[in-house]
């Protein structure tokens, strides 16, 4: 789906109570891309990616299923996704702690080129604290607000702000060593 | 928008194509349709994780848009369905038991749903009237409002609504025509005035 013609909260929300599985289908198309995106540089793992951008949205359902209109009518969708899918990263980052990553079978031909430093970049966040990963990756890869990122890591703006900008210089500073080496 | 932020915007890759395709299907928001050989010809056949959503005989809907316009439900076509539901549903064509099939009626009305559960209570071999179903739901007067949701059965031959016959023994109306209706049940061994 282009971004230019993503929906707006009321336009979703307006979906979702009118019919479920179609509301919920625009839902998907609009949020799951940044979700896996998101994962994937949170768990450095392809698989654990994909997965974890099913699941958020398996829990999603679930849930939807059970909610009355009101709740729907106050849900706000991406950031009540986001701590669904943060949680399942955080579970899954815990359970294959000290795992270096493995390309599924689908993504070796793009890690063969890699041209996103994919290996790179794992590496560089590994060197970072959690917060300061998290915060990094919501706000500068998924491009959420940071009001937003506050709500999903239950942390104040301004703590979050600081996560942000110590990620940021420690990233600079790793990148610098790279550089001089 | 410094050149580090500028690298990080980079890494917000798509995800693999069929991640839309695979999450919608296991949620059961999606369903997926396929065609299968029965006793009574070819059928379009539809189905989440949950059971059964639709069968239409293709006769009825001849291409595959036809059908996804009157199952009015997002789905993807695959040309097989899973070994698990294969088996119960030949085993079910075959032999007119059809409880062991899971159905997945969703959408429906609560009593929808009642009239369909009391309507696959009928055996394979016998007929019962409109008016036993309204009775079987302890609501003797909506007979008239039985008709209408069997009317509107989207999985006909799972759930057998060729199985309810009009009070006095006229074979009664059928979403595929009266014909195969009678075909059904002289198949069935239902014995017809």
């Amino acid at each position: 789906m282009d971004t230019m013609t993503l929906p707006d909260q009321a336009e979703m929300r307006r979906s979702i109570l009118d019919d479920l599985d179609g509301g919920f289908t625009l839902m998907v198309m609009t949020y799951q891309p940044g979700i896996y995106s998101g994962a994937l540089r949170l768990t450095r793992h392809h698989d654990d990616a994909q997965e974890i951008a099913q699941d958020t949205f398996l829990r999603a359902y679930r849930a939807l299923e059970t909610y009355d209109d009101d709740q729907v009518a106050t849900l706000a969708f991406r950031p009540w996704l986001w701590t669904i899918a943060l949680n399942l990263c955080r579970n899954r980052v815990r359970r294959s702690r000290g795992t270096s990553p493995l390309p599924s079978e689908e993504t070796i031909s793009v890690l063969d080129e890699d041209p996103f430093d994919e290996e790179g970049w794992n590496d560089r966040f590994a060197k970072l604290t959690v917060t300061q990963r998290t915060a990094v990756v919501l706000r500068h890869v998924v491009d959420l607000p940071i009001i937003e990122i506050a709500e999903i890591t239950g942390r104040p703006t301004g703590t979050v702000k600081a996560d942000i900008s110590r990620g940021l210089d420690r990233l600079r500073t790793i990148i610098n060593g790279e550089d001089h080496r | 928008m410094t050149d580090l932020e500028q690298a990080l915007r980079a890494l917000d890759i798509q995800p693999p194509t069929d991640l839309v395709r695979t999450t919608l299907i296991e949620t059961g928001a999606a369903d997926q349709i396929t065609t299968i050989d029965s006793p009574f010809g070819p059928l379009w056949i539809a189905w989440s994780p949950r059971g059964v959503t639709a069968v239409t005989p293709r006769f009825a809907c001849e291409s595959v848009g036809d059908f996804l316009d009157e199952h009015r439900r997002n789905a993807y076509v695959i040309d097989h369905l899973p070994r698990h539901l294969e088996e119960r549903i030949d085993k079910a064509l075959a032999s007119g038991m059809t409880s062991d099939v899971p159905v997945d009626l969703r959408g429906l009305s609560d009593f929808q749903r009642a009239v369909l559960a009391a309507c696959s209570r009928i055996e394979a071999g016998t007929v019962r009237s409109y008016g036993w179903i309204a009775e079987q739901l302890e609501n003797p007067g909506s007979v008239r409002a039985v008709g209408t949701a069997l009317g509107r059965n989207p999985i006909p031959l799972v759930v057998p609504c060729h199985r309810v016959v009009r009070s006095d023994g006229a074979i009664g109306n059928y979403a595929f025509g009266p014909e195969m209706k009678r075909e059904l049940l002289i198949r069935e061994g239902a014995i017809l005035m």
